[in-house]
């Protein structure tokens, strides 16, 4: 696949997912079961995992099947039957069919103690899916009172961090603040490249679920999707330059979870091909490891950047976008990994780069 | 807990993906739309969408759209009588030609009028070229795009079919002086017309049989040699017209049967050598499911072959849900300023399926980007929307029309 096979219109004209992730407990039902009651969410489909634990029976005005749901306020509220690929495909036939509402979003709450990777990898590896809906965003909830606890015993609570394009800390109001800001100090530390937001009792502005990864080539969306933040950090930088506290901190989130996050920026233009064999060799050899990759590559040749993201082994088919955001044309790309030094990487790409060099 | 029928399963509401609705006009209560949009860039810059009707008693509208969020009628004109409709028009410049099909043969007005509507809002006169005839009910559908010629589908008054409803047929117009159209060249289809020597063709059954009429006959820029003619139970009909005299055949693809007949447009993506080629649903309740839009490889114009349809959905969807459901016009790249031309994004009408976008950069799999239908018109008799005509222009605003009650609906893409 070239870089430039799918068209930004392409890209724009697909149903955004947003993945709401986060271990047991961190408070996914209840965020779920606010946003379900808030009016801007008329247009959304949101796929739970049961109707029980979100508790709608007073929003419930009717029923279309026997796992879809009408919400007062406009919602479509479903299960999952069979799995989420089915799920989805029914959705789309429905609404194509007039049988549903023109749902113009979909979110997804996934289950307590599950790998976020396969709900994404779904929306890229079923050729239905994977042309009606595209990622926007992965969002994970972290529990204020026992998250600190769960980073540390299970990988998986990890690995939600790692995905995250937004981080959302919960139950704020059961710690003290200052456990609240040793919270973040470590999510910050272990995926610095996602905004963090904090909620009390899942109440949290619909609207951070919106436009997360950029479909349009607009310049404040790409950086706050690319670096959690409005304005890029300075070349170079990692997790511990973009501002994110002392080494102490840094030190503690690496042990915690094994993770380490940095930012790669190149002045030069890849090829395509360029780019897309060293990408290719490093997820054949590290893919397990490779807990996200996201960035803008200045594709020799190209309008506008080209949006790459992965996890793991999988990397969503990249995107051009119609023009560059603002001046800066660098080559920006951030990973989270587990235990591959950025030297290695960034070694690589050099390489690459040399070897294509004009 | 209280199940309910859900709302959205309902043909009064609207279903939309990656369009958005910018007006909708009612035209004061005549809303019912025939296959005739063209739209007018005026000398005092003001944008006029004039608008065809499907029946009597109003013979065109124009609206001005100059501001597409705020369309506003500035004519509306009315036919003589109830026997006659206008349906199809076009407009080139100040120059606008208006088609007339009677009911029955035999009556008048049958033929096309010229107008000129440098004022909008109060059109002249400039001719009328007559086709009435004991055998020719008149013109179903104009194609005049420059300024010189007018191809359209006709009776004449000197023409017997063997059956009537083969009445039909293309012929070219001169109108380079628009106080006096003349015929200059006329193509049947062979062995409709009494006296011919070929055998008369193979009619569909009973329950299908339309006949064997021209009905869309387009000329483009690109190919001034070639007109590109949609003939109903005929096929996809492509003519040579280098010499404008004498029209003749250079293919048809002929699919019906197995297929139901009604071939409507042919639209021709010359950059891609591929024709699209749209069916015409005739019959309610998708009694004559499937009429499709074809993607058909051209780059042998001798030999034409079907690559693929356009995907739309499933009849057991849209068939019940009230009137007709399957394909009807196209928006085709009209070769004048004010349309929108792309031979990647292609806009068709499906009637209650409403206005559908279909993408065909890959010609093997047309994929289906946008669509938008309207909820039912309070009005209208077929319970349901139907989506009769689309108009792009340069701008990619989308003038779509009901064949009842509707009006326009002017909408946008929002990719």
């Amino acid at each position: 696949m070239s870089a430039a096979s799918l068209t930004p219109q392409q890209i724009a004209g697909k149903l955004p997912v947003t993945v709401i992730t986060g271990f047991l407990g961190s408070g996914k039902s209840t965020l779920v079961k606010r946003l379900l009651t808030r009016p801007e969410m008329n247009r959304v489909a949101v796929i739970v995992n049961e109707f029980g634990e979100i508790g709608i029976d007073n929003e419930l005005i009717s029923e279309v099947s026997e796992n879809m749901t009408l919400l007062s306020n406009g919602c479509l509220c479903c299960t999952v039957r069979t799995d989420l690929e089915e799920t989805l495909r029914e959705l789309f036939i429905k609404r194509r069919a007039g049988e549903i509402i023109d749902f113009t979003r979909v979110v997804i709450e996934t289950s307590g103690m599950a790998d976020p990777t396969p709900v994404v990898h779904t929306l890229l590896t079923d050729g239905m899916v994977f042309a009606r809906y595209r990622l926007d965003g992965v969002v994970t909830l972290i529990d204020a009172v026992n998250g600190p606890g769960q980073l540390k015993e299970f990988p998986e609570a990890g690995k939600q961090v790692a995905l995250a394009d937004r981080l959302i800390i919960t139950k704020t109001d059961l710690v003290t603040a200052e456990q609240v800001q040793a919270l973040r100090d470590d999510l910050a530390q272990a995926n610095p490249y996602a905004a963090i937001h904090t909620a009390v009792q899942g109440e949290i502005d619909p609207a951070l679920l919106i436009d997360v990864i950029p479909a349009r080539p607009r310049e404040s969306q790409i950086s706050s999707w690319l670096f959690g933040k409005d304005t890029a950090p300075e070349a170079g930088g990692d997790g511990a330059e973009a501002g994110t506290g002392y080494l102490g901190n840094r030190v503690r989130a690496e042990h915690t979870l094994n993770v380490n996050s940095f930012v790669l920026t190149f002045d030069q233009p890849f090829t395509w091909d360029a780019f897309s064999a060293v990408t290719q060799l490093l997820t054949s050899m590290r893919g397990t490891d490779l807990l996200r990759v996201k960035g803008l590559v200045n594709i020799a040749g190209e309008p506008g950047p080209v949006v790459v993201q992965g996890a793991q082994h999988l990397f969503h088919p990249p995107v051009t976008l119609a023009a560059w955001p603002g001046e800066d044309r660098r080559t920006r790309i951030v990973f989270i990994t587990r235990n591959i030094p950025r030297a290695a990487v960034e070694g690589l790409f050099n390489a690459a780069a040399g070897l294509t060099a004009h | 807990m209280t199940v309910l029928a859900h709302p959205g399963s309902k043909a009064a509401n609207s279903l939309s993906l990656n369009m958005k609705l910018l007006a909708h006009h009612e035209l004061d209560g005549f809303g019912g739309i025939g296959e005739g949009m063209a739209l007018q860039q005026t000398r005092d810059g003001r944008r006029i969408l004039w608008l065809a009707h499907e029946s009597a008693p109003k013979n065109f509208t124009g609206v001005d759209v100059t501001d597409p969020t705020k369309p506003k009628m500035v004519i509306q004109t009315e036919l003589p009588h109830a026997k006659v409709r206008s349906n199809s028009l076009d407009v080139v410049g100040d120059l606008m030609v208006v088609a007339y099909q009677t009911q029955t043969v035999g009556l008048s007005p049958a033929g096309i009028d010229l107008f000129d509507i440098s004022v909008p809002e109060s059109p002249k006169l400039l001719s009328h070229l007559d086709r009435s005839g004991p055998h020719s009910r008149g013109v179903h559908a104009v194609w005049f795009v420059d300024g010189e010629y007018v191809h359209m589908a006709s009776g004449a008054a000197d023409f017997e079919p063997h059956n009537p409803l083969d009445d039909q047929f293309y012929q070219i117009i001169d109108v380079r002086d628009p106080k006096n159209p003349k015929e200059v060249g006329r193509w049947w289809y062979p062995g409709t017309r009494k006296g011919d020597p070929e055998p008369q063709p193979r009619r569909l059954d009973k329950k299908f049989d339309c006949g064997f009429r021209a009905h869309n006959t387009n000329v483009f820029p690109q190919r001034p040699d070639r007109a590109y003619c949609g003939w109903l139970d005929g096929g996809a009909v492509i003519l040579d017209i280098a010499d404008k005299t004498k029209p003749k055949l250079v293919a048809n693809w002929r699919y019906s049967p197995p297929f139901n007949g009604f071939c409507h447009t042919v639209l021709p993506m010359f950059s891609k050598n591929l024709l699209v080629v749209s069916d015409e649903c005739v019959q309610d309740g998708g009694a004559d499911w499937p009429k499709l839009v074809w993607m058909v490889d051209a780059r042998d114009e001798t030999n034409l072959v079907p690559i693929g349809t356009f995907p739309m959905p499933p009849v057991a969807a849209f068939g019940k849900r009230g009137g007709r459901y399957g394909a009807h016009n196209m928006h085709e790249n009209l070769p004048v300023p004010t349309s929108f031309q792309s031979e990647d994004i292609i806009f068709g009408t499906f009637f209650n399926g409403g206005v559908r976008v279909y993408n065909i950069s890959n010609p093997f799999q047309p994929e289906e980007i946008a669509y938008f239908v309207p909820g039912a018109p309070p009005t209208s008799p077929a319970g349901a929307i139907q989506i009769n005509d689309v108009y792009v222009d340069e701008n990619r605003v989308i003038y779509a029309a009901d064949r009842f009650g509707g009006g326009i609906y002017i909408l946008e893409m929002t990719i």
